[in-house]
């Protein structure tokens, strides 16, 4: 009995005392304020804040050198415990989503041509400007949802991205991939939203699609605030967003959609609650 | 001389740690994704088996046979591994902190790798002499870095293929694992018993 | 006796029966020439007329930009009436000195021949560099500086490229039998610029009258002319290179790096234009053929003439295309409208079926490794290709990615159908943008 704790104990002894003296000449300075940022951002690795990865961004704010409220899918929440740990006063940026603007699908819009290719949208807008003819609509091909961390984007059977409100955390790897530049972010709470990205005039875009944007102004009339019209194409301002949802009975090609009623045709989406929590 | 080889080419290959003794298979699967990876985790292992069996060969004829308490060979050779994998992990932490953050919690797994415990374990059943011995664990712990990197090399090849989603992930590998150690089969016969 | 060749390749149908035999016809001049001002690899011309102006044929319209540009040319005489973006084959529109002409045709005055045993070797290339002349196997790449390799890196053997392994353009193996004389002289005049020791010319066995020929003429020279085993992509420089010399040029290396230079033979004929007979490059030979296209015929095109009117020249379209294609079927480009002009580097125009095009969608990689077997560079294009779209470009230029011709013998020989060439083509361009952005 004794022998046993004795030698147990020695053999304990030792190995405590060897690896005191290695954790003294092999010590690393590591924050505790940077380890417990790192347990509390997503980990998702997204990149959104700028950084490489969580672990960057955790260096980065222990560092001072940014501010906590930088990570998007971590949210309000997030925001609130890095404030904590690092001590500071911070304000939540306001919540943005990702919208993608068009609603050209196959049925709806012209091709160019026959693409038969890498399933790739910056690959086929490589070819001849891309398959589709109007220069600014969604090519279809889903870079964007592998593109997305968050599983956030759908692509209808009709050849359509659209990005789901409920899982979207507005961390724009979908923006940086769209060749098109057809995918911008809005603020949480504007639901209604011009899905039109050509800068093409009307009589010409009507050639090539049914649903968009001829650039009458009659949205702008039915709310001068909430519209503006620029290059041909209108686009709603967000800041008055709460005016805009009247004039999308006006819109003669029903361009205008309210995603609080409903995502656009062909998603399998159900319409999107805008006063629900932006969940983290 | 010969015996010796022939202890080394057995613990490589015909009777490798983790394709024919299926021990240590949970850095296996978890630390394979990348060859550098799989490398650095078969040389932190590597380390700490050719220790450890030293070690604890000491400890089995000096401190437990001699005080009559072989019983407490599970709890003593674990601590000595866990102390060396305590070693191990303050090293790689300040010489290399890339692969410290990409071996992740597998580092300090290796204290409950069977592999390891088995390795120690099986070293005293065979009544090994002390060279034997730590010939024996450099062999098992080449093996072990040998398995790991070559199921490192597969996965990566088969980050490239177009697997069916049913099989995507752990089940491919689990998959290419058991074909893997089939193919390791094709040594036994190499050396009797 | 074996013929020379070289490691991997593809034995497509060479489908020149369309076009062979047919003698090399003028091309009538169109109502309007619409003249790019990019028609060849470095920097675009620059516009040095202005609307309303006459220009006499062979005059400047654009003068290079730089040391690797070459000026562009009047195609005939007329009046310029516009300077503007239009349609180019190269996928956006681009700007372009339109012409009408005045039906005169006349040439300028300013061209004087030459003499060339008066000439030094750097008369010769700027000669060369002031006709705008090019390569004509479709790189178009300025040809003086091809001819101004740097000193230490000289040049021992000449290679004129005879090979024309496109299937269907038949335009060098015409221009070979009917102006073989025309060619050699141009040789001659490279020969004496590069100082090669050694000048080969090399022609697949598919065109043993044209190997005949060449063989004829050079009897009382020290011009070799050599019969290459017939094979895809054998008129491909680093190939041409192998078969002729054994030798292989370095991954990332260019032929001066082995003393070797290949021209192609039309571009050999355009050099003797230029410095004997002090004319720029306005034309070339251009084989129109296909399945789709009335009459195929090799015309002597000028730069600047619009497809449709090319068509039209043929006998016009026997049905619906297809595909249209610039070039040849494995390298050219496809068109998506005849409203397009045809440059210094249009060898052909093909016009396929819709039943020629195999529309098969893409199926997984069964690793059957025909790729492998076929590249002519030796690379593995189905990893590259699966790196590439993965966007992982440190790995796909691991895999030597920036290495590949684009040749399209892998995608040719792919039994899933896998778009090889444009995956490796998007790695190339995500590697080179990623240099550009941290060199």
């Amino acid at each position: 009995m004794l022998a046993a704790i004795l030698s147990l104990g020695c053999i304990g002894m030792i190995a405590a005392v060897a690896l005191g003296f290695a954790a003294k000449k092999f010590a690393v300075e590591v924050d505790p304020r940077e380890l417990a940022a790192m347990e509390v951002l997503p980990g998702a690795n997204c990149g959104a804040c700028g950084f490489p990865g969580c672990a960057g961004y955790a260096k980065a704010l222990v560092a001072g050198t940014i501010d906590v409220n930088q990570c998007p899918p971590g949210g309000a929440d997030v925001v609130a415990k890095l404030a904590r740990i690092l001590g500071v006063e911070a304000a939540a940026a306001s919540p943005e989503f990702a919208v993608v603007l068009c609603q050209g699908d196959n049925r709806k819009a012209q091709l160019k041509y026959n693409y038969l290719g890498l399933e790739d949208c910056t690959a086929a807008q490589r070819i001849a400007d891309g398959p589709k003819v109007c220069p600014g609509g969604c090519l279809g091909l889903g870079s964007c949802q592998r593109a997305c961390p968050f599983d956030a984007i759908e692509m209808t059977a009709a050849g359509l991205a659209v990005i789901n409100r409920e899982k979207c955390t507005g961390c724009r790897k979908c923006v940086a991939v769209c060749p098109r530049q057809v995918i911008r972010m809005a603020p949480a709470e504007a639901t209604v939203h011009v899905l039109c990205n050509s800068h093409d005039k009307g009589a010409v875009v009507r050639k090539y699609c049914q649903v968009g944007c001829i650039a009458c102004q009659l949205c702008k009339k039915a709310a001068p605030d909430a519209y503006k019209i620029e290059n041909m194409l209108a686009t709603v301002v967000y800041e008055h967003h709460s005016e805009a949802a009247v004039a999308i009975a006006k819109c003669p090609t029903r361009c205008i959609r309210d995603f609080a009623e409903g995502y656009p045709d062909g998603s399998a989406l159900l319409p999107a609650d805008a006063d629900k929590p932006h969940a983290a | 001389m010969t015996d010796l080889l022939v202890i080394l080419v057995s613990a490589i290959f015909v009777n490798n740690f983790v394709l024919a003794r299926f021990l240590g298979i949970c850095p296996f699967l978890g630390v394979s994704k990348k060859v550098e990876t799989a490398l650095g985790m078969g040389m932190a292992v590597t380390f700490v088996m050719t220790v450890a069996t030293v070690v604890t060969w000491f400890v089995q004829y000096f401190v437990l046979i001699p005080f009559g308490i072989e019983y407490l060979q599970t709890i003593a050779f674990i601590l000595v591994i866990a102390s060396l994998v305590q070693l191990v992990e303050m090293v790689i932490q300040k010489v290399s902190p890339v692969l410290y953050q990409s071996l992740g919690i597998f580092l300090p797994l290796i204290t409950t790798n069977c592999a390891v415990l088995g390795l120690a374990v099986l070293n005293i059943q065979k009544d090994y002499t002390f060279l034997e011995g730590v010939v024996f664990s450099i062999g098992a712990a080449l093996g072990f870095t040998l398995a790991l990197v070559l199921f490192a090399g597969l996965r990566e090849r088969l980050e490239l293929c177009a697997i069916p989603q049913s099989f995507r992930g752990t089940a491919i590998a689990l998959v290419t694992a058991g074909l893997l150690s089939l193919a390791f089969m094709g040594f036994a016969g190499l050396v009797k018993g | 006796m074996k013929l020379k060749t070289f490691a991997g390749g593809i034995h497509p149908p060479d489908n020149k029966q369309w076009s062979s035999h047919k003698a090399i016809e003028d091309c009538p001049l169109p109502t309007e020439f619409v003249v790019p001002l990019a028609q060849h690899i470095g920097a675009p011309s620059v516009a040095c007329v202005e609307i309303g102006q006459y220009v006499a044929k062979g005059q400047v319209i654009g003068t290079a930009k730089g040391f690797v540009s070459v000026p562009v040319h009047a195609p005939t005489s007329g009046e310029v009436v516009a300077i503007e973006y239009r349609p180019h084959s190269w996928g956006p529109s681009l700007p372009a000195i339109v012409i009408k002409p005045d039906g005169e045709d006349l040439w300028s005055t300013d061209l004087q021949p030459s003499d060339p045993d008066n000439l030094s070797t750097d008369d010769m290339i700027e000669k060369v560099r002031l006709a705008g002349v090019v390569g004509m196997g479709g790189a178009a790449f300025p040809a003086h500086v091809k001819m101004s390799p740097p000193p230490e890196k000289q040049v021992r053997t000449l290679i004129i490229n005879g090979v024309e392994c496109e299937p269907y353009l038949t335009a060098d193996y015409r221009m070979m039998l009917e102006e073989p004389e025309r060619i050699l002289q141009g040789v001659g005049l490279l020969q004496t610029v590069f100082g090669a020791e050694r000048v080969v010319i090399g022609i697949e066995a598919n065109k043993p009258d044209a190997i005949a020929l060449f063989e004829k003429h050079c009897a009382k020279t020290a011009f070799e002319v050599v019969s290459l085993h017939v094979k895809y992509p054998q008129g491909a420089e680093k190939q041409l290179i192998a078969a002729v010399t054994g030798k292989q040029v370095p991954s990332g290396g260019l032929p001066m790096d082995i003393g070797a230079a290949v021209h192609n033979v039309s571009t050999a004929a355009a050099v003797t234009d230029a410095i004997v007979h002090g004319r720029p490059l306005i034309e070339r030979i251009c084989t129109v053929t296909g399945p789709a296209i009335r009459e195929p015929k090799n015309l002597r095109i000028r730069i600047g003439t619009l497809l449709s009117h090319l068509v039209e020249v043929c006998g016009g379209l026997a049905e619906e295309p297809g595909k249209i294609i610039l070039g040849g079927p494995m390298m050219g480009f496809t068109q998506l409208e005849f409203n397009v002009p045809a440059t210094k580097g249009t060898s052909g125009l093909l016009l396929l079926r819709m039943q020629d095009v195999d529309p098969r969608p893409e199926g997984p990689c069964i690793r059957c490794a025909r790729c492998v077997q076929v590249c002519p560079i030796k690379l593995l294009p189905t990893t590259i290709a699966a790196y590439a779209r993965r966007n992982l470009s440190a790995e796909a230029a691991e895999y030597c990615a920036m290495d590949c011709i684009e040749c399209g013998s892998c995608s040719y020989v792919c039994p899933a159908a896998i778009p090889l060439v444009q995956a490796i083509r998007y790695g190339k361009a995500a590697i080179l943008a990623k240099k550009r952005k941290s060199p």
